[in-house]
């Protein structure tokens, strides 16, 4: 009887607890800055381009193979009349993020610091009908950083 | 004939069927408020939110859970006896209805006033143990044929330290008009005079709704649902809706016979309006209880519950019988008798909290799979018998 009365106050002391659900949709949960959703590019704001040089050490490293990267000449560089000093800029660039399997590994092997994960709700909630939007072309995965949306993170 | 409704003159069977509408449609209303309170309530002692997607704050979670009852298929097993199978939500859900002719909401209004109030609820009560026996015994199911069975043996082991214990407190009321009961109480409730019948009747009317922790002629993990494992539908929903009529019918009963209705704590000046809403409230309170027991106490055995039942709160139900009709044939002064009353059965409550304390901390004997003494010694003697 003892027991089932204190019982009996523990699940009171539950009933006036403040619930823990949040309603998802409608309420978002900070993310923490290394959330890991999926990779994207990252622009320079400084030289109005994106980092990748498209130099393809990603698209290697890939273990789902998921990225396509295509190279061109910087029409910016110096040796053109422009201002960036990258001499080799990215020209296409698709990411399938139905394959990729968020490892991390693209962002540990580029050279230039020029993709990194989506630390963002938006890299979560990608739900869509097809599969085939899903595939991510340049302008898709630059845009979040381009806007400034991505929260700055620390490497570990 | 003619009969009146709320002052108004009029022929007898359209009298009777304003009733009857009133009770189906206010016992609807209350029954869909209660499923979605209660499943509020829950959620909030498990720290949840409960329904909250259907209408503003999941206000119309009920009416989207009955409009799906409707709409489902009618189902009937192919081997089950179709008119018993068909009729059995009926006799659960008639007897419940019936017992909301005689709940006095406020003093002398009611459905009907019956001189026998209390009588012929609990004689109504218990009629509908037999549509869990036709359920049962037509669905053609072992799970249901088990769960009706253990409803019946748990509905019959209940019926009497329920019966018994408002027999206590008629003993004290004088009377078994409930419309007596409640206005004998204006001054000071029964509870204070008669815990004992209180938790008594509050644990006896748990087992009787098939509430948790009594839950074990319908609970899922064991029984699938016991009974109703074969419903669907709209049979389903009138077994469902009537075992929320009976909680809400037997939480007002305990209101009125225990707490005081609407008499206590303002007495009979009081309009009938804050006497409707002083009953409400405090059936309102019993139904949290009964929420809150079902948030913590586990589910009992079918061992346990014929025990605590035949062994503690049948006898001390009689105890206080008798023990009440030994201090009332006295006559004393009415505070004296009213001392002594709430005395024994405050003693009495003690009581039982020992017992059932003692049986909660009990140690359990262990099964002893091997005797290690007598193998130890068996070996032994091989040994000497080696050497």
């Amino acid at each position: 009887m003892i027991g089932i009365l204190k019982s009996m106050s523990v699940t009171m002391s539950t009933f006036l607890r403040k619930p823990v659900t949040r309603e998802y949709p409608e309420m978002h949960r900070e993310l923490p800055e290394r959330d890991r959703a999926f990779p994207i590019l990252l622009w320079a704001a400084e030289d109005n381009e994106p980092f990748c040089t498209g130099c393809h050490a990603c698209e290697r490293a890939c273990p789902v193979e998921c990225m396509t990267v295509l190279m061109k000449d910087n029409p910016n560089h110096k040796s053109v009349g422009g201002e960036s000093s990258r001499r080799k800029i990215i020209d296409k660039f698709w990411i399938d993020y139905a394959r990729c399997m968020r490892c991390n590994i693209c962002v540990e092997v580029c050279n230039f610091d020029a993709i990194a994960m989506n630390n963002t709700w938006g890299g979560h909630e990608k739900s869509v009908y097809d599969r085939a939007d899903l595939v991510m072309d340049l302008p898709q995965l630059l845009s979040q950083s381009r806007s400034g949306e991505l929260k700055p993170w620390v490497a570990p | 004939m003619r009969g009146s409704f709320a002052g108004i003159e009029m022929n007898i069977w359209l009298d009777g069927l304003i009733r009857v509408l009133l009770i189906v449609g206010v016992m609807t209303v209350v029954v869909m408020g209660l499923i979605y309170i209660e499943r509020k309530v829950l959620a909030r002692f498990q720290m949840r939110l409960g329904p909250t997607r259907t209408g503003p704050v999941g206000l119309l979670q009920s009416v989207a859970d009955a409009l799906k009852l409707v709409a489902k298929e009618d189902f009937r097993p192919a081997k089950a006896d179709p008119w018993v199978f068909e009729f059995a939500p009926y006799f659960v859900f008639v007897p419940i209805f019936l017992m909301f002719v005689a709940i006095p909401f406020t003093l002398g209004w009611q459905i009907r006033v019956l001189d026998l109030g209390l009588f012929y609820l609990l004689a109504v009560s218990s009629v509908n143990i037999v549509g869990w026996v036709m359920a049962g015994w037509s669905s053609d199911n072992r799970y249901a044929m088990l769960g009706a069975l253990r409803a019946v043996a748990q509905a019959i082991s209940y019926e009497l330290p329920l019966v018994m214990s408002v027999i206590a407190v008629a003993m004290v009321a004088n009377s078994l008009n409930l419309n007596e009961i409640v206005r004998d109480q204006a001054v000071v409730p029964n509870i204070v005079w008669q815990p004992l019948p209180f938790f008594i009747f509050f644990v006896a009317m748990l087992a009787e709704l098939n509430r948790p922790p009594f839950d074990i002629s319908v609970g899922e993990s064991e029984m699938v649902g016991g009974p109703y494992v074969e419903y669907s539908g709209i049979r389903w929903s009138m077994f469902f809706l009537a075992e929320y009529a009976a909680m809400f019918i037997l939480s007002l009963l305990v209101a009125a016979v225990f707490l005081g209705g609407g008499a206590w704590p303002f007495g009979e000046e009081l309009g009938p309006l804050w006497q409707l809403l002083l009953t409400a409230i405090k059936a309102s309170l019993v139904m949290f209880v009964i929420f809150w027991v079902r948030a913590t106490v586990p589910r009992l055995r079918i061992d346990q519950l014929m025990s605590f039942s035949w062994k503690v709160l049948l006898p001390v139900a009689f105890a206080q019988i008798v023990v009440n009709g030994l201090i009332l044939v006295y006559e004393m002064p009415n505070a004296a008798t009213n001392v002594l009353l709430a005395l024994t059965s405050g003693a009495g409550v003690v009581f039982v909290g020992w017992v059932i304390n003692r049986n909660i901390n009990r140690p359990r004997p262990r099964p002893v799979l091997l005797n290690r003494a007598a193998v130890a010694a068996a070996a032994g003697a091989r040994s000497e018998a080696a050497r």
